[in-house]
């Protein structure tokens, strides 16, 4: 029995040296068929428009700015690939560069107008299906198509993806102005009660003329051309156009399609009733003279009641103080905070009225904007089922505006 | 054992004939009565100025009788010892103690006046200290351990002495407080020692091996010190001291992993700046080993560890890098420890030089010429400097540092957590003299963790560790 | 090696065994329960802390399973029946295998590596494996911390984007995706069993049985609560989510900033699965030993064998996870309550011989 056991007993040292071998040996072929940092190509913004085969995926590709090493800043290039499915849109980008496409620092996924008339969810499945790509990214819809809003240059920033993403900063948020989204968000308003959602609506406008243009409209600084092709942002080939852009509307989604465009004021309607406006500012009327209102601290709300028909109350209740003055005031004036009397009338008035208005628009477009029909779901599973599909259309709206000036 | 025959010439013939050596001297005198004397020394190690003054100038004059308790009487030197065997009396010569022989003796008389070589107590390079005791270890046994003495004034220290080393028969220093430490310990480490069979122990880390309960682990199973106030704290505690005579550094156990994360100043700040300190040293190891493998992970196989600014400019900066991330990072890695190599075992001012080369032309130039990157440079000098935050572990550290970042750059971020996984389970179930290595934290002993990672106030530590098993648990009264 | 002590089995039973259930369980259970998720989970917690309550019962009588069993029915039906014990912890620990295998391969790749990525995990469950099961207490020492770091970091950085709101109304999914829930989650429910393999290598104390429900069901409140989370923050598209815990505290504002940061609890999570992964194997190992062996080499050999035989078992059924996962979830999920609730109340019945020695 001495002999076996002496064996066992030296066995594991052996088995540990072989292991040690073999892990350097992977060490230094490093091959499972993973793909490394040096065969990458991290995609930082991808824009999806329908086509007649399928879609059309414009890739951003970030890369760093400049070749030496000591530089810093990001550059990038627009790779575009064709498929009936985006996954074959990716296969093609890869087929074509030899990098392989990383979505996992994709944190911009721009929609062209077209295509998200359609069922959205068809162009954004597949980045919510895929292991390897955050759905904390941000999803909006542009003017005109992806690609060119893409491939577009921005005027304040390397790339466009990063000037895109400023627009979706917090501070953009509280101010009111933007209403951002993420694609987890949005699959979950999409595949939830309400089946309704939305997403920010992106337009550009030329830095020089200031004129508004969609992607598709006005020139493109793209020098890409046609599908498949590569072109460069950050670079200074030729003087290209460029671009400022804006998120200032919002599209409405009924069950994945976009039904309705909500306009910048509605936004900010929007943004009051969803309590997220900490620093944003209106402006209204005050003795003919108009007046500039910041609002400090916003609490809004959308509550259902469902006895014999369903009452939609919508309530805003703001802390604002006056901010700025259109014209030239005594320096008793500047130093005061508070609005008068009228002023808070009047700024009562209007997010009254755009409360309305918003409604209004939400209910022709058949979105349930307030995600109505999920609080309806989660009080009473019975009285959802009787309502789900009349309670746009039949609800009768309370609106509550409540101003208060500090002092 | 032979013992000597009480015949001058034949002892003498004897003990040469068993000390062949050329530097094995006698000298003979008589007294005033005709009795015959021999000194038997070690010409290099005796001391033959004290030899002369007090043992032959107080017997050139003796009258008594050829007794050796008479003729000891005479002598001035306060260390006397009498030994009958051959074999006792040739170590001790050898040991640079003389042996005094003379006709009709029934014992030699060995006398103490070896001559002593040492160096200055200084600080030592292992543990400096800004506030604190800074006396260490040094060579000679019986000065570290008058150090020791001079700190612990207790008739409870003991200090046995063994001899270890069939060629060497180098004294080894077993000490330990009767009473507190358990007997148990203290009987395992003298068993340990004295089933030692080896021809010379240059250095007590050659008693480690011995002493380890894991012969081939690399895990440190025996703590190490060069500081006497370390040293009797470490006893204090209820842990064995181990001092061996050429050596200064000294071995305690059992040892705890925790050991090596205190330093002796954590106990002269106050708690909260030690606390911070400790926890700051196993930051900097936890850095040192693991930010290598990560960096390489992250680069080969999960991007989304890197924040997307620093990816981008890492992928600027590995940009043009003829070598894999992983063989990057290996070979930055093997040049910091070459210069690192060198740099010990160079004189200081060519070190200086040394430390140009190193830092200026092999890492500039070689970033500038596109071999390696910045990012690489940078992560492997973090962790350099991080090694040496807990330098007693930096055998075991670095190359688990190593092995580390072989498994993430051949499987990724799960070779580093299986790795670690059997680091763990393998640290865990070590034991250094029954006392497990990880404790106070695994087992958990709640009390034991007042001085670990973190530290208290000395008015809580009132009570002896509970994993050392102390017979004697208090070692403060209560205020 | 010494015995586990009793403070580490309520560790493991509070701490280790929970963070097994957080790979799969929560998707697979709203996928049958959707919002009613919690109901099912609580049912099978209930039903699994009085199992674990009748494990530790048996376990105080200070006797190995092999013993009681020799003791009662003679060493060669027990020494089937423990093969039988052996079988099914090959076959309980086989979905979390997969399940961590998945999970690394989404986790901490990129993209989706080889298999052979997996590979060296049965390497270092061979290593762990022929060691005593009971050096695994100190081990669950060093656990307890990482793993409630890990889940706090997680639940810290997710909380704020739940909508607890989402869990209602309760009942929705009816009677059937609830009992439905319930059955198909059972296989995640095995550590009573786990806890007959460890009997006799624990100090049992007084008041154990009792103190180890409770700590069981402390380690069922906090995944219960992470389930809570995990649906706030998912809704309706929680049965998407794959091993939620990885990626449930991305949406915490500060990522940003300064990165996935949230790795480092799932890191530490994952390293807590590491060990929970292959305890079923381990138990194996140990009770085949037991029965078996007698030859400290035979432990090796056993433990070389089962991992070996678990690994050909993982690599089979590397493109058959979905049919695996309905195999063992749907249709043979009756299996773990005859072993995990009958047998470890069974077990009360065994008698002692008057010569059987306590362990």
């Amino acid at each position: 029995m001495k002999k076996p056991y002496k064996f066992f007993k030296t066995i594991p040292m052996k088995i540990y040296v072989l292991i040690a071998a073999v892990f350097t040996f992977v060490f230094f072929s490093n091959d499972f068929g993973l793909v490394d940092i040096q065969k990458t190509a991290i995609i930082i913004a991808a824009g999806v428009d329908r086509t007649e085969q399928g879609f059309h995926l414009t890739a951003q590709i970030g890369k760093p700015k400049g070749s030496e090493r000591s530089s810093c800043g990001t550059a990038s290039v627009d790779v575009e690939g064709d498929g009936e499915t985006i996954s074959e849109c990716i296969a093609e980008i890869y087929s074509k560069t030899g990098w392989v496409p990383k979505l996992i620092f994709c944190d911009t996924i721009l929609v062209g107008e077209e295509t998200a008339k359609d069922d959205i969810m068809g162009a954004l499945g597949y980045f919510l299906r895929t292991e390897y790509m955050p759905d904390s990214c941000s999803v909006a819809v542009c003017k005109g198509t992806a690609r060119d809003m893409l491939k577009s240059v921005s005027a304040i920033e390397d790339t466009t993806s990063a000037a895109l993403n400023k627009l979706f900063s917090n501070a953009a948020e509280k101010s009111g102005k933007v209403m951002k989204q993420s694609l987890k968000e949005f699959a979950i308003d999409y595949y939830g009660a309400s089946e309704s959602s939305f997403l920010p609506y992106i337009t550009s406008e030329s830095q020089d003329c200031g004129g508004e243009s969609g992607g598709g409209e006005g020139p493109s600084s793209s020098n890409g051309g046609a599908a498949g092709g590569q072109s460069s942002s950050g670079g200074e080939s030729e003087k290209p156009d460029k671009k400022i852009f804006k998120a200032e509307h919002t599209a409405l989604f009924s069950q994945g399609s976009m039904t309705a465009v909500l306009e910048p004021q509605q936004t900010f309607t929007f943004s009051l009733l969803k309590g997220k406006v900490e620093a944003g500012t209106f402006a209204v009327d005050d003795h003919g003279e108009p007046v500039n209102v910041s609002v400090l601290k916003d609490k809004g709300n959308a509550n259902l009641k469902v006895e014999n028909k369903p009452q939609v109350t919508l309530s805003v209740n703001l802390k604002v103080y006056l901010f700025d003055r259109g014209v030239s005031s005594p320096i008793e004036d500047v130093a005061r905070k508070e609005l008068s009397k009228e002023a808070i009338e009047k700024s009562t008035q209007l997010i009254s009225e755009q409360i309305t208005e918003l409604w209004n628009t939400c209910v022709e477009a058949n979105c349930d904007l307030f995600h109505l029909s999920r609080s309806l779901y989660r009080s009473s599973p019975k009285k959802y089922a009787e309502w789900k599909e009349l309670l746009l259309s039949t609800a009768d709206l309370k609106v509550e505006a409540k101003v208060e000036t500090m002092k | 054992m032979k013992t000597i025959s009480g015949k001058l010439e034949t002892d003498i013939a004897r003990l040469k004939e068993m000390l062949p050596a050329e530097d094995i001297l006698t000298f003979s005198f008589v007294s005033e009565e005709k009795l015959p004397f021999t000194v038997i020394f070690a010409d290099p190690v005796t001391d033959k100025e004290l030899l002369g003054e007090q043992v032959v100038r107080p017997l050139l004059h003796y009258t008594g009788k050829p007794k050796a308790e008479d003729i000891g009487k005479q002598l001035t030197s306060p260390e006397l010892r009498n030994e009958k065997t051959y074999d006792k009396l040739c170590t001790e010569i050898l040991a640079g103690n003389p042996v005094l022989l003379w006709e009709g003796a029934d014992e030699g008389i060995i006398v103490g006046t070896k001559k002593v070589f040492v160096r200055a107590i200084s600080e030592p390079p292992t543990d400096v200290t800004i506030k604190g005791p800074r006396e260490g270890f040094i060579e000679d046994i019986k000065i570290n351990t008058s150090l020791i003495r001079r700190r612990l004034k207790n008739p409870a220290l003991r200090m046995e002495m063994l001899q270890v080393g069939k060629q060497s028969d180098t004294y080894v220093a077993v000490c330990f407080l009767e009473g507190i430490t358990p007997q148990a310990t203290v009987d395992a480490v003298k068993e340990k020692l004295q089933a030692i069979e080896m021809d010379i122990v240059a250095d007590s880390s050659y008693l480690v091996h011995f002493l380890k309960d894991r012969n081939y682990s690399l895990a440190k199973q025996v703590g190490t010190t060069e500081k006497p106030d370390i040293f009797c704290a470490k006893i204090a505690e209820g842990r064995v001291g181990i001092l061996v005579d050429g050596s200064p550094i000294a071995l305690t156990v059992p040892y705890l992993l925790v050991e090596d994360f205190q330093a002796s100043e954590d106990y002269f700040v106050p708690a909260a700046r030690a606390t911070f300190t400790r926890l700051l040293r196993i930051f900097a190891l936890l850095v040192a080993i693991y930010l290598p493998a990560f960096y390489i992970a992250a680069q080969l196989f999960k991007l989304q560890l890197f924040p997307i600014k620093l990816l981008q400019t890492i992928s600027g900066s590995i940009r043009d890098i003829p070598l894999s991330p992983s063989l990057e990072m290996l070979l930055v890695l093997l040049v910091l420890e070459v210069l690192n190599e060198a740099s010990i075992r160079m004189p200081k001012y060519v070190g200086m030089a040394l430390s140009v080369v190193g830092a200026l032309v092999l890492g500039e130039t070689a970033v500038n010429a596109g071999f390696v990157s910045t990012p690489a440079i940078i992560i492997i000098a973090f962790s350099g400097i991080g090694l040496y935050a807990v330098p007693n572990l930096i055998e075991q550290t670095s190359v688990v540092r190593l092995a580390m970042l072989l498994a993430a750059g051949s499987v990724g971020t799960y070779g580093i957590l299986l790795l670690s996984a059997f680091l763990l389970f393998y640290l865990v179930t070590a034991e250094s003299f029954g006392t497990p290595l990880m404790a106070p934290f695994s087992p958990v002993i709640p009390h034991d963790m007042r001085d670990s990672l973190v530290k208290y106030n000395m008015g809580s530590l009132k009570t002896r560790p509970k994993t050392l098993k102390s017979k004697n648990k208090r070692r403060m009264k209560d205020a | 090696m010494h015995k586990i002590s009793a403070r580490q089995i309520y560790f493991y039973l509070a701490a280790i065994a929970p963070v097994g259930k957080l790979m799969l369980m929560p998707t697979q259970l709203a996928f049958y329960a959707k919002n009613d998720l919690l109901l099912p989970a609580a049912m099978n917690y209930l039903l699994q802390a009085g199992a674990v309550f009748l494990a530790l019962l048996f376990a105080s009588k200070n006797r190995t399973f092999y013993d009681a069993l020799a003791g009662t029915i003679g060493k060669i039906a027990a020494k089937i029946i423990t093969c039988i014990l052996v079988l099914f912890f090959l076959y309980a620990g086989l979905l979390p295998l997969l399940a961590q295998k998945l999970y690394v391969q989404k986790t901490l790749y990129d993209t989706l590596p080889s298999a052979i990525t997996f590979f060296p995990f049965f390497l270092l469950s061979a290593y762990l494996c022929a060691k005593p099961l009971s050096s695994l207490g100190r081990v669950w020492d060093i656990l307890l911390p990482v793993s409630i770091v890990g889940y706090l970091g997680i639940i810290v950085l997710s909380i704020q984007n739940a909508d607890f709101g989402a869990l209602m109304p309760i009942g929705a999914s009816g009677a059937d995706g609830i009992f439905g829930g319930f059955a198909y989650s059972l296989n995640w429910f095995f550590d009573s069993a786990l806890i007959l393999a460890l009997a006799g290598r624990f100090e049992y104390k007084k008041g154990m049985a009792w103190k180890g429900m409770l700590s069981y069901l402390a380690g069922g409140a906090a995944i219960l609560f992470f389930l809570a989370v995990f649906y706030g923050v998912y809704s309706d598209i929680a049965l998407h989510q794959t091993f939620g815990f990885s990626e449930i505290s991305k949406y915490f504002s500060g990522i940003t900033v300064l990165g996935r940061i949230d790795y480092l609890f799932s890191f530490a999570l994952t390293f807590v699965i590491i060990f929970y992964g292959s305890l079923p194997l381990h138990a194996g190992v140990e009770c085949v030993y037991e029965a078996f062996g007698s030859k400290r080499y035979l432990r090796t050999l056993f433990s070389v064998i089962i991992n070996v035989g678990m690994l050909v078992g993982v690599y089979f059924l590397n493109f058959k996870l979905f049919v695996t996962l309905q195999v063992i979830t749907k249709m043979l999920f009756w299996i773990f309550p005859i072993f995990c609730v009958l047998l470890p109340a069974l077990c009360l019945l065994l008698k002692r011989r008057k010569n059987e020695k306590a362990v």
